[in-house]
Protein backbone atom coordinates (compact mmCIF):
# COMPACT_ATOMS: atom_id res chain seq x y z
CA UNK A 1 0.00 0.00 0.00
CA UNK A 2 2.99 2.33 0.46
CA UNK A 3 4.26 2.24 -3.01
CA UNK A 4 0.64 3.51 -3.94
CA UNK A 5 0.23 6.41 -1.67
CA UNK A 6 4.08 7.41 -2.63
CA UNK A 7 2.67 7.38 -6.33
CA UNK A 8 -0.12 9.07 -5.33
CA UNK A 9 1.96 11.71 -3.62
CA UNK A 10 4.29 12.14 -7.30
CA UNK A 11 1.62 12.14 -9.27
CA UNK A 12 -0.21 14.79 -7.40
CA UNK A 13 3.51 17.06 -6.86
CA UNK A 14 3.53 16.64 -10.05
CA UNK A 15 0.40 17.25 -12.24
CA UNK A 16 -1.51 20.44 -12.58
CA UNK A 17 -5.51 20.60 -11.34
CA UNK A 18 -7.85 22.09 -14.13
CA UNK A 19 -11.56 22.29 -13.63
CA UNK A 20 -13.69 20.60 -16.58
CA UNK A 21 -14.26 24.03 -17.77
CA UNK A 22 -10.99 25.06 -18.10
CA UNK A 23 -10.32 21.50 -20.24
CA UNK A 24 -13.22 22.51 -22.31
CA UNK A 25 -11.84 25.65 -23.28
CA UNK A 26 -8.37 23.90 -24.41
CA UNK A 27 -10.86 21.91 -26.80
CA UNK A 28 -10.80 18.93 -24.41
CA UNK A 29 -13.53 16.97 -24.73
CA UNK A 30 -12.76 13.83 -22.89
CA UNK A 31 -10.21 12.76 -20.68
CA UNK A 32 -8.50 9.16 -19.92
CA UNK A 33 -8.29 8.29 -16.14
CA UNK A 34 -6.27 5.86 -14.34
CA UNK A 35 -5.74 5.15 -10.62
CA UNK A 36 -2.41 5.87 -9.14
CA UNK A 37 -2.75 2.02 -7.97
CA UNK A 38 -2.94 1.10 -11.46
CA UNK A 39 0.00 3.40 -11.79
CA UNK A 40 1.61 1.86 -9.18
CA UNK A 41 0.55 -1.62 -10.21
CA UNK A 42 2.44 -1.12 -13.67
CA UNK A 43 5.81 0.42 -12.03
CA UNK A 44 6.21 -2.41 -9.63
CA UNK A 45 6.08 -5.10 -12.27
CA UNK A 46 8.05 -3.36 -15.15
CA UNK A 47 10.84 -2.59 -12.14
CA UNK A 48 10.62 -6.92 -11.53
CA UNK A 49 10.15 -7.94 -15.29
CA UNK A 50 13.28 -5.49 -15.98
CA UNK A 51 15.68 -6.86 -12.93
CA UNK A 52 14.44 -10.46 -13.40
CA UNK A 53 15.32 -10.91 -17.36
CA UNK A 54 18.45 -9.15 -16.68
CA UNK A 55 19.21 -12.53 -14.88
CA UNK A 56 22.32 -10.33 -13.42
CA UNK A 57 21.27 -10.06 -10.03
CA UNK A 58 19.47 -12.43 -7.58
CA UNK A 59 15.71 -12.05 -6.34
CA UNK A 60 17.35 -10.86 -2.69
CA UNK A 61 19.68 -8.30 -4.62
CA UNK A 62 16.31 -7.24 -6.94
CA UNK A 63 14.58 -6.44 -3.33
CA UNK A 64 17.32 -4.85 -2.12
CA UNK A 65 17.41 -2.48 -5.24
CA UNK A 66 13.51 -1.80 -5.32
CA UNK A 67 14.22 -1.11 -1.59
CA UNK A 68 16.78 1.34 -2.59
CA UNK A 69 14.68 3.26 -5.64
CA UNK A 70 11.84 2.97 -3.15
CA UNK A 71 13.69 5.18 -0.45
CA UNK A 72 15.50 7.37 -3.06
CA UNK A 73 11.87 7.77 -4.78
CA UNK A 74 10.69 9.40 -1.25
CA UNK A 75 13.59 11.61 -0.91
CA UNK A 76 13.05 13.10 -4.46
CA UNK A 77 9.79 13.25 -3.83
CA UNK A 78 10.20 15.01 -0.10
CA UNK A 79 12.54 17.40 -1.92
CA UNK A 80 10.06 18.18 -4.79
CA UNK A 81 7.12 19.17 -2.36
CA UNK A 82 9.46 21.36 -0.24
CA UNK A 83 10.19 23.36 -3.58
CA UNK A 84 6.30 23.28 -4.64
CA UNK A 85 5.68 25.07 -1.12
CA UNK A 86 8.60 27.16 -1.56
CA UNK A 87 7.52 27.99 -5.19
CA UNK A 88 3.82 28.68 -3.70
CA UNK A 89 4.64 30.98 -0.89
CA UNK A 90 6.80 32.78 -3.08
CA UNK A 91 4.47 33.39 -5.69
CA UNK A 92 1.73 34.04 -2.81
CA UNK A 93 4.09 36.89 -1.74
CA UNK A 94 4.68 37.82 -4.89
CA UNK A 95 1.17 38.25 -5.42
CA UNK A 96 0.68 39.94 -2.54
CA UNK A 97 3.35 42.85 -3.52
CA UNK A 98 1.42 43.18 -6.80
CA UNK A 99 -2.04 43.81 -5.24
CA UNK A 100 -0.25 46.76 -2.91
CA UNK A 101 1.01 47.86 -5.74
CA UNK A 102 -1.60 48.09 -7.48
CA UNK A 103 -3.47 50.03 -4.55
CA UNK A 104 -1.10 52.41 -4.29
CA UNK A 105 -0.75 53.38 -7.82
CA UNK A 106 -4.54 53.86 -7.41
CA UNK A 107 -3.46 55.99 -4.14
CA UNK A 108 -1.11 57.77 -6.66
CA UNK A 109 -3.83 58.65 -9.18
CA UNK A 110 -6.40 59.93 -6.94
CA UNK A 111 -3.87 62.42 -4.97
CA UNK A 112 -2.43 63.60 -8.47
CA UNK A 113 -6.15 64.16 -9.69
CA UNK A 114 -6.77 65.99 -5.66
CA UNK A 115 -3.31 67.83 -6.26
CA UNK A 116 -4.57 69.51 -9.44
CA UNK A 117 -7.27 70.11 -8.44
CA UNK A 118 -5.88 71.74 -5.48
CA UNK A 119 -3.18 73.82 -7.63
CA UNK A 120 -5.66 75.68 -9.76
CA UNK A 121 -7.45 76.63 -6.73
CA UNK A 122 -6.04 79.96 -5.41
CA UNK A 123 -3.52 79.86 -2.20
CA UNK A 124 -2.73 76.35 -3.13
CA UNK A 125 -0.10 74.61 -1.00
CA UNK A 126 2.10 72.40 -0.98
CA UNK A 127 1.63 68.48 -0.53
CA UNK A 128 0.27 68.04 3.20
CA UNK A 129 0.03 64.98 5.36
CA UNK A 130 -1.50 62.99 3.22
CA UNK A 131 1.28 63.00 0.64
CA UNK A 132 3.78 62.43 3.07
CA UNK A 133 2.44 59.37 4.41
CA UNK A 134 2.06 58.25 0.51
CA UNK A 135 5.96 58.92 0.04
CA UNK A 136 6.17 56.76 2.79
CA UNK A 137 4.25 53.85 2.14
CA UNK A 138 5.74 53.89 -1.61
CA UNK A 139 9.45 53.88 0.46
CA UNK A 140 8.19 50.91 2.42
CA UNK A 141 6.97 49.53 -0.39
CA UNK A 142 10.28 49.65 -2.41
CA UNK A 143 12.37 48.49 0.44
CA UNK A 144 10.31 45.61 0.61
CA UNK A 145 10.66 44.84 -2.74
CA UNK A 146 14.48 45.51 -2.37
CA UNK A 147 14.73 42.64 0.19
CA UNK A 148 13.04 40.88 -1.45
CA UNK A 149 14.77 40.69 -4.84
CA UNK A 150 18.05 40.43 -2.52
CA UNK A 151 16.57 36.96 -0.64
CA UNK A 152 15.78 35.94 -4.01
CA UNK A 153 19.09 37.09 -5.77
CA UNK A 154 21.27 35.36 -2.95
CA UNK A 155 19.00 31.85 -3.20
CA UNK A 156 20.24 31.94 -6.71
CA UNK A 157 24.01 32.59 -6.21
CA UNK A 158 23.43 36.59 -7.01
CA UNK A 159 24.26 39.23 -4.50
CA UNK A 160 23.78 43.11 -5.04
CA UNK A 161 26.79 43.38 -2.78
CA UNK A 162 30.00 44.58 -4.18
CA UNK A 163 33.23 43.62 -3.40
CA UNK A 164 35.16 45.88 -1.19
CA UNK A 165 38.77 47.41 -2.17
CA UNK A 166 41.87 45.04 -1.83
CA UNK A 167 43.37 44.69 1.48
CA UNK A 168 46.82 46.20 2.32
CA UNK A 169 48.39 44.54 4.90
CA UNK A 170 51.83 46.74 4.58
CA UNK A 171 51.32 48.00 7.37
CA UNK A 172 51.91 45.27 9.95
CA UNK A 173 55.36 45.15 8.66
CA UNK A 174 56.74 48.43 10.40
CA UNK A 175 58.22 46.89 12.82
CA UNK A 176 59.53 43.75 11.11
CA UNK A 177 61.91 45.92 8.86
CA UNK A 178 64.56 46.55 11.50
CA UNK A 179 68.02 44.86 10.81
CA UNK A 180 68.06 42.17 13.61
CA UNK A 181 71.12 40.41 14.74
CA UNK A 182 71.49 37.14 13.50
CA UNK A 183 73.75 34.52 11.70
CA UNK A 184 71.03 33.48 9.43
CA UNK A 185 73.33 34.59 6.33
CA UNK A 186 76.13 32.36 6.70
CA UNK A 187 73.98 29.02 7.85
CA UNK A 188 72.78 27.04 4.66
CA UNK A 189 69.74 25.34 4.57
CA UNK A 190 68.58 22.19 3.26
CA UNK A 191 67.82 21.53 0.02
CA UNK A 192 66.16 19.01 -2.02
CA UNK A 193 66.85 18.39 -5.74
CA UNK A 194 63.23 17.31 -7.54
CA UNK A 195 61.97 16.07 -10.62
CA UNK A 196 61.28 18.86 -12.92
CA UNK A 197 58.15 20.46 -14.17
CA UNK A 198 58.85 21.02 -17.93
CA UNK A 199 56.08 17.81 -18.65
CA UNK A 200 53.78 19.94 -16.16
CA UNK A 201 54.31 23.33 -17.97
CA UNK A 202 53.65 21.72 -21.75
CA UNK A 203 50.39 20.24 -20.68
CA UNK A 204 49.18 23.34 -18.73
CA UNK A 205 50.36 24.96 -22.09
CA UNK A 206 48.68 23.04 -24.29
CA UNK A 207 45.21 22.91 -22.04
CA UNK A 208 45.19 26.86 -22.40
CA UNK A 209 45.31 26.49 -26.02
CA UNK A 210 49.05 26.87 -26.49
CA UNK A 211 51.51 25.46 -28.84
CA UNK B 1 49.91 47.26 -14.03
CA UNK B 2 53.68 47.71 -12.55
CA UNK B 3 56.33 46.54 -14.81
CA UNK B 4 56.83 43.28 -12.76
CA UNK B 5 53.17 42.55 -12.95
CA UNK B 6 54.01 41.36 -16.75
CA UNK B 7 53.30 37.54 -17.64
CA UNK B 8 56.02 35.84 -17.42
CA UNK B 9 59.32 36.23 -19.04
CA UNK B 10 62.29 33.52 -20.07
CA UNK B 11 65.56 34.55 -18.45
CA UNK B 12 68.58 32.34 -19.86
CA UNK B 13 70.48 30.64 -17.85
CA UNK B 14 74.07 30.10 -19.48
CA UNK B 15 75.08 31.73 -22.42
CA UNK B 16 75.58 28.79 -25.46
CA UNK B 17 73.10 26.25 -23.26
CA UNK B 18 69.86 25.58 -24.88
CA UNK B 19 67.94 25.69 -21.76
CA UNK B 20 66.14 28.05 -20.59
CA UNK B 21 64.85 28.45 -16.81
CA UNK B 22 61.70 29.87 -16.65
CA UNK B 23 61.06 32.73 -14.00
CA UNK B 24 58.86 32.22 -10.84
CA UNK B 25 59.31 30.71 -7.57
CA UNK B 26 56.98 28.34 -5.60
CA UNK B 27 55.93 28.87 -1.89
CA UNK B 28 54.57 26.13 0.41
CA UNK B 29 53.61 28.42 3.80
CA UNK B 30 52.66 25.58 5.68
CA UNK B 31 51.80 24.83 9.36
CA UNK B 32 55.08 22.58 10.13
CA UNK B 33 57.27 23.47 7.68
CA UNK B 34 57.87 26.10 4.87
CA UNK B 35 59.20 25.25 1.28
CA UNK B 36 60.44 27.18 -1.70
CA UNK B 37 60.52 25.58 -5.25
CA UNK B 38 62.45 26.79 -7.96
CA UNK B 39 63.56 25.45 -11.49
CA UNK B 40 67.38 24.32 -11.82
CA UNK B 41 69.54 24.26 -14.42
CA UNK B 42 69.37 20.77 -14.85
CA UNK B 43 65.59 21.19 -15.41
CA UNK B 44 64.84 20.02 -12.67
CA UNK B 45 63.86 21.64 -9.43
CA UNK B 46 65.40 22.40 -6.45
CA UNK B 47 63.16 22.46 -2.74
CA UNK B 48 64.45 24.60 0.15
CA UNK B 49 62.71 23.55 3.24
CA UNK B 50 62.52 24.94 6.57
CA UNK B 51 60.69 24.27 9.46
CA UNK B 52 58.45 26.84 10.88
CA UNK B 53 59.17 27.06 14.33
CA UNK B 54 61.64 28.61 16.64
CA UNK B 55 62.31 28.73 20.25
CA UNK B 56 63.72 31.72 22.58
CA UNK B 57 66.75 30.58 24.92
CA UNK B 58 69.03 32.87 27.19
CA UNK B 59 71.43 35.34 24.77
CA UNK B 60 74.82 35.06 25.76
CA UNK B 61 77.71 35.61 24.17
CA UNK B 62 78.99 31.52 24.52
CA UNK B 63 75.86 30.58 23.44
CA UNK B 64 75.99 32.99 19.99
CA UNK B 65 79.37 31.48 19.32
CA UNK B 66 78.63 27.77 19.91
CA UNK B 67 75.28 28.20 17.76
CA UNK B 68 76.83 29.39 14.68
CA UNK B 69 79.83 26.81 14.97
CA UNK B 70 76.70 24.24 15.13
CA UNK B 71 75.50 26.25 12.16
CA UNK B 72 72.31 27.15 13.88
CA UNK B 73 70.33 29.84 12.51
CA UNK B 74 69.82 32.61 15.21
CA UNK B 75 68.50 35.92 15.73
CA UNK B 76 68.23 38.29 18.50
CA UNK B 77 65.24 39.73 18.73
CA UNK B 78 63.97 41.52 22.11
CA UNK B 79 66.98 40.89 24.05
CA UNK B 80 66.74 36.98 23.57
CA UNK B 81 68.58 34.99 21.32
CA UNK B 82 65.90 32.66 19.18
CA UNK B 83 67.10 29.61 17.52
CA UNK B 84 64.90 29.20 13.96
CA UNK B 85 63.71 26.09 12.28
CA UNK B 86 64.88 22.42 12.10
CA UNK B 87 67.08 23.41 15.12
CA UNK B 88 64.91 24.88 17.00
CA UNK B 89 62.68 21.66 17.02
CA UNK B 90 65.58 19.17 18.11
CA UNK B 91 66.59 21.97 21.09
CA UNK B 92 63.40 21.55 22.18
CA UNK B 93 63.13 17.82 22.01
CA UNK B 94 66.61 17.80 23.76
CA UNK B 95 65.03 20.31 26.64
CA UNK B 96 61.85 18.96 26.71
CA UNK B 97 60.53 22.43 26.01
CA UNK B 98 57.81 23.31 23.42
CA UNK B 99 58.32 25.32 20.01
CA UNK B 100 56.94 28.29 19.29
CA UNK B 101 54.78 28.42 15.90
CA UNK B 102 54.54 31.32 13.99
CA UNK B 103 51.43 29.33 12.33
CA UNK B 104 48.42 27.35 13.98
CA UNK B 105 45.58 25.52 12.41
CA UNK B 106 46.55 25.75 8.54
CA UNK B 107 46.76 30.26 9.43
CA UNK B 108 49.24 32.95 10.93
CA UNK B 109 48.78 32.37 14.60
CA UNK B 110 47.16 34.90 16.21
CA UNK B 111 48.70 33.98 19.82
CA UNK B 112 52.21 34.07 19.11
CA UNK B 113 53.15 37.95 19.22
CA UNK B 114 56.54 37.14 17.03
CA UNK B 115 54.97 35.06 14.12
CA UNK B 116 55.45 38.05 11.96
CA UNK B 117 58.95 38.56 12.36
CA UNK B 118 60.19 35.44 12.59
CA UNK B 119 58.27 33.98 9.96
CA UNK B 120 59.24 36.92 8.03
CA UNK B 121 62.88 35.25 8.36
CA UNK B 122 62.64 31.94 7.43
CA UNK B 123 60.64 32.91 4.18
CA UNK B 124 63.19 35.63 3.45
CA UNK B 125 66.13 33.28 3.66
CA UNK B 126 64.23 30.42 1.97
CA UNK B 127 62.88 32.35 -0.96
CA UNK B 128 66.08 34.47 -1.55
CA UNK B 129 65.96 36.91 -3.45
CA UNK B 130 64.00 37.73 -6.95
CA UNK B 131 65.87 37.08 -9.86
CA UNK B 132 64.41 40.19 -11.86
CA UNK B 133 62.46 42.90 -10.39
CA UNK B 134 58.76 41.76 -9.73
CA UNK B 135 59.47 37.80 -10.36
CA UNK B 136 56.04 35.57 -9.97
CA UNK B 137 55.85 33.93 -6.91
CA UNK B 138 52.79 31.84 -5.83
CA UNK B 139 52.31 31.24 -2.33
CA UNK B 140 50.05 28.55 -1.14
CA UNK B 141 46.68 29.47 0.93
CA UNK B 142 44.32 26.84 2.22
CA UNK B 143 40.45 26.98 1.74
CA UNK B 144 37.53 27.94 4.02
CA UNK B 145 37.35 25.00 6.72
CA UNK B 146 34.47 22.95 6.63
CA UNK B 147 34.75 22.38 10.46
CA UNK B 148 36.30 26.03 12.12
CA UNK B 149 35.54 29.11 11.28
CA UNK B 150 39.11 30.95 9.69
CA UNK B 151 39.98 33.94 8.51
CA UNK B 152 41.59 33.12 5.21
CA UNK B 153 41.07 36.59 3.49
CA UNK B 154 43.81 38.38 6.26
CA UNK B 155 46.09 35.30 6.12
CA UNK B 156 46.49 35.47 2.46
CA UNK B 157 46.49 39.06 2.82
CA UNK B 158 49.29 38.84 5.39
CA UNK B 159 51.30 36.92 3.21
CA UNK B 160 50.77 39.33 0.06
CA UNK B 161 51.93 41.93 1.85
CA UNK B 162 54.97 40.13 2.89
CA UNK B 163 56.16 38.77 -0.27
CA UNK B 164 55.57 41.96 -2.42
CA UNK B 165 57.87 43.73 0.27
CA UNK B 166 60.74 41.16 -0.50
CA UNK B 167 60.11 42.65 -4.23
CA UNK B 168 58.44 39.65 -5.56
CA UNK B 169 54.77 39.89 -7.33
CA UNK B 170 52.79 37.69 -4.77
CA UNK B 171 49.75 35.52 -5.98
CA UNK B 172 47.56 33.25 -4.05
CA UNK B 173 47.29 29.60 -5.05
CA UNK B 174 44.68 27.04 -3.35
CA UNK B 175 46.85 24.57 -1.43
CA UNK B 176 45.49 21.60 -2.61
CA UNK B 177 45.23 23.00 -6.31
CA UNK B 178 48.44 23.50 -6.30
CA UNK B 179 48.81 19.43 -5.36
CA UNK B 180 46.61 18.81 -8.78
CA UNK B 181 49.05 21.17 -10.73
CA UNK B 182 52.43 19.15 -9.75
CA UNK B 183 50.82 15.56 -9.54
CA UNK B 184 47.87 15.44 -12.19
CA UNK B 185 49.36 16.52 -15.61
CA UNK B 186 49.19 12.83 -16.65
CA UNK B 187 45.16 13.10 -16.25
CA UNK B 188 45.05 17.03 -17.84
CA UNK B 189 44.92 18.09 -14.33
CA UNK B 190 41.25 16.38 -13.79
CA UNK B 191 41.14 14.79 -10.60
CA UNK B 192 41.01 15.53 -6.47
CA UNK B 193 43.96 16.68 -4.91
CA UNK B 194 45.06 16.47 -1.30
CA UNK B 195 47.45 17.83 0.83
CA UNK B 196 48.07 16.59 4.27
CA UNK B 197 49.63 19.18 6.45
CA UNK B 198 50.67 20.30 9.96
CA UNK B 199 47.25 22.23 10.34
CA UNK B 200 44.66 21.36 8.20
CA UNK B 201 43.83 18.70 5.28
CA UNK B 202 43.04 20.27 2.26
CA UNK B 203 40.99 19.19 -0.59
CA UNK B 204 40.63 20.50 -4.23
CA UNK B 205 38.69 18.62 -6.67
CA UNK B 206 39.63 20.03 -10.79
CA UNK B 207 38.79 19.40 -14.26
CA UNK B 208 41.27 20.23 -16.64
CA UNK B 209 42.92 22.63 -14.36
CA UNK B 210 39.86 24.66 -13.44
CA UNK B 211 39.02 24.09 -9.25
CA UNK B 212 35.67 22.95 -8.98
CA UNK B 213 35.29 22.42 -5.74
CA UNK B 214 37.69 23.40 -2.97
CA UNK B 215 37.48 23.40 0.83
CA UNK B 216 39.46 21.88 4.21
CA UNK B 217 39.48 21.10 7.14
CA UNK B 218 40.90 21.95 10.37
CA UNK B 219 43.03 18.81 11.59
CA UNK B 220 46.11 17.78 10.13
CA UNK B 221 49.51 16.16 11.86
CA UNK B 222 49.53 18.81 15.16
CA UNK B 223 45.71 17.40 15.64
CA UNK B 224 47.73 13.90 15.95
CA UNK B 225 50.49 15.75 18.02
CA UNK B 226 48.26 17.06 20.19
CA UNK B 227 46.29 13.92 21.13
CA UNK B 228 49.42 11.79 21.20
CA UNK B 229 51.10 14.40 23.82
CA UNK B 230 47.68 13.93 25.61
CA UNK B 231 47.24 10.11 26.18
CA UNK B 232 50.90 9.63 26.61
CA UNK B 233 51.69 12.63 29.11
CA UNK B 234 54.16 13.95 27.55
CA UNK B 235 55.32 17.12 25.38
CA UNK B 236 53.95 17.55 21.66
CA UNK B 237 57.26 17.66 20.28
CA UNK B 238 58.16 14.61 21.73
CA UNK B 239 54.93 13.70 19.73
CA UNK B 240 56.21 14.54 16.80
CA UNK B 241 59.41 13.08 17.02
CA UNK B 242 57.47 9.46 17.19
CA UNK B 243 56.01 10.69 14.51
CA UNK B 244 58.11 11.45 12.48
CA UNK B 245 61.35 8.87 13.26
CA UNK B 246 59.79 6.39 10.96
CA UNK B 247 57.14 4.47 12.33
CA UNK B 248 55.20 2.39 9.82
CA UNK B 249 50.92 2.69 10.95
CA UNK B 250 49.85 -0.26 9.84
CA UNK B 251 52.73 -2.47 12.11
CA UNK B 252 53.05 -0.22 15.08
CA UNK B 253 55.98 -1.32 17.45
CA UNK B 254 55.01 0.09 21.15
CA UNK B 255 52.56 1.98 23.28
CA UNK B 256 53.72 5.29 21.47
CA UNK B 257 53.24 3.89 18.46
CA UNK B 258 50.23 2.52 18.72
CA UNK B 259 49.02 6.04 19.76
CA UNK B 260 50.19 7.50 16.49
CA UNK B 261 48.41 4.89 14.64
CA UNK B 262 45.27 5.28 15.95
CA UNK B 263 45.06 8.65 15.66
CA UNK B 264 46.53 8.45 12.22
CA UNK B 265 43.35 6.14 10.64
CA UNK B 266 41.07 8.63 12.90
CA UNK B 267 42.23 11.68 11.00
CA UNK B 268 42.30 9.87 7.67
CA UNK B 269 38.69 9.04 8.08
CA UNK B 270 37.38 12.09 9.28
CA UNK B 271 38.90 13.40 5.97
CA UNK B 272 37.41 11.01 4.01
CA UNK B 273 34.18 11.46 5.65
CA UNK B 274 34.24 14.93 4.91
CA UNK B 275 35.17 15.01 1.45
CA UNK B 276 32.59 12.52 0.70
CA UNK B 277 29.98 14.47 2.66
CA UNK B 278 30.56 17.57 0.66
CA UNK B 279 30.95 15.69 -2.59
CA UNK B 280 27.55 14.62 -1.68
CA UNK B 281 26.39 17.85 -1.41
CA UNK B 282 26.39 18.05 -4.41
CA UNK B 283 26.56 22.40 -4.94
CA UNK B 284 29.03 23.02 -8.31
CA UNK B 285 29.87 19.58 -8.91
CA UNK B 286 30.95 18.41 -12.32
CA UNK B 287 30.43 15.28 -14.02
CA UNK B 288 32.74 12.67 -14.25
CA UNK B 289 33.06 10.41 -17.12
CA UNK B 290 35.91 8.07 -16.54
CA UNK B 291 37.35 7.64 -12.83
CA UNK B 292 39.57 10.08 -11.45
CA UNK B 293 42.48 9.66 -9.60
CA UNK B 294 43.40 10.73 -6.10
CA UNK B 295 47.28 12.19 -5.34
CA UNK B 296 47.59 12.84 -1.54
CA UNK B 297 50.78 14.59 -0.65
CA UNK B 298 52.24 16.90 2.49
CA UNK B 299 54.44 16.36 5.46
CA UNK B 300 51.51 14.09 7.13
CA UNK B 301 51.66 11.78 4.51
CA UNK B 302 55.50 10.70 4.79
CA UNK B 303 54.87 8.35 7.81
CA UNK B 304 55.08 4.82 6.91
CA UNK B 305 52.23 2.82 5.71
CA UNK B 306 50.07 6.07 5.02
CA UNK B 307 48.52 5.12 1.57
CA UNK B 308 47.45 1.63 2.35
CA UNK B 309 45.75 2.96 5.41
CA UNK B 310 44.06 5.88 3.84
CA UNK B 311 43.09 3.04 0.85
CA UNK B 312 41.37 0.93 3.59
CA UNK B 313 39.50 3.86 4.88
CA UNK B 314 38.66 4.42 1.33
CA UNK B 315 37.55 1.11 1.02
CA UNK B 316 34.68 1.60 4.20
CA UNK B 317 32.97 4.60 2.71
CA UNK B 318 30.62 4.59 -0.64
CA UNK B 319 32.74 7.33 -2.47
CA UNK B 320 30.16 9.12 -4.81
CA UNK B 321 32.31 9.45 -7.73
CA UNK B 322 34.16 6.83 -9.44
CA UNK B 323 37.82 6.94 -8.22
CA UNK B 324 40.59 5.40 -10.49
CA UNK B 325 44.41 5.50 -8.58
CA UNK B 326 44.70 6.39 -5.17
CA UNK B 327 48.53 7.39 -4.92
CA UNK B 328 50.75 9.56 -2.33
CA UNK B 329 53.59 11.92 -3.91
CA UNK B 330 56.84 10.88 -4.77
CA UNK B 331 58.15 13.74 -3.07
CA UNK B 332 54.96 14.48 -0.81
CA UNK B 333 56.58 16.99 1.43
CA UNK B 334 57.43 19.81 -1.19
CA UNK B 335 54.72 18.65 -4.04
CA UNK B 336 52.74 22.08 -3.15
CA UNK B 337 55.26 24.37 -3.35
CA UNK B 338 56.21 22.39 -7.14
CA UNK B 339 52.78 23.23 -7.58
CA UNK B 340 52.93 26.69 -7.25
CA UNK B 341 56.25 26.75 -8.53
CA UNK B 342 54.09 25.31 -12.01
CA UNK B 343 51.26 27.87 -11.53
CA UNK B 344 54.12 30.78 -10.96
CA UNK B 345 56.28 29.64 -13.82
CA UNK B 346 52.66 29.44 -16.24
CA UNK B 347 51.60 32.97 -15.32
CA UNK B 348 48.53 31.62 -13.79
CA UNK B 349 46.60 33.74 -11.21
Amino acid sequence: MGIVNEVKEALSAQSRTATLDELRSEGRRKVRLIRAEQVASMISEAVHAAAEQSGLISQAEVDKLVENSRREFKDILQQREREAQESKELKDQLQARDRELQQLRAQLQQQGGANAQANAAPGAQQAGPAGIDFAAALEKLTGSLNDRLEKLGKKMGVSAAVDAAELNFDGMFKDTGKTLESNMANIEIKKKEGGGIATNLAKLKKLKGGS
Amino acid sequence: MTDHQNPQKRAPVDAGADTTVALGKGLDIGTANLAAAVQNEDGGITVTVERNAFLDIPSDVYSKNMLTKLKVPYVVHNGKLVVIGEAAFELANVFSRETRRPMSDGLISPNEQDALPMIKLIINKILGEPRTPGENCHFCVPAPSLDVDNNVVYHQGLFESMINKMGYTAHAINEAHAVIFAELSECDFTGIGLSFGGGMANACIAYKSIPCLSFSVARGGDWIDKNVANVLGCPRSKATYIKERGIDIRDPKSREEEAVTIYYRSLISYVLQNIKARFESGQNMPTFQKPVDIACSGGTSLVGGFIEVFREEFAKIEFPIPVGRIFRSEEALTAVAKGCLVAAAIGES
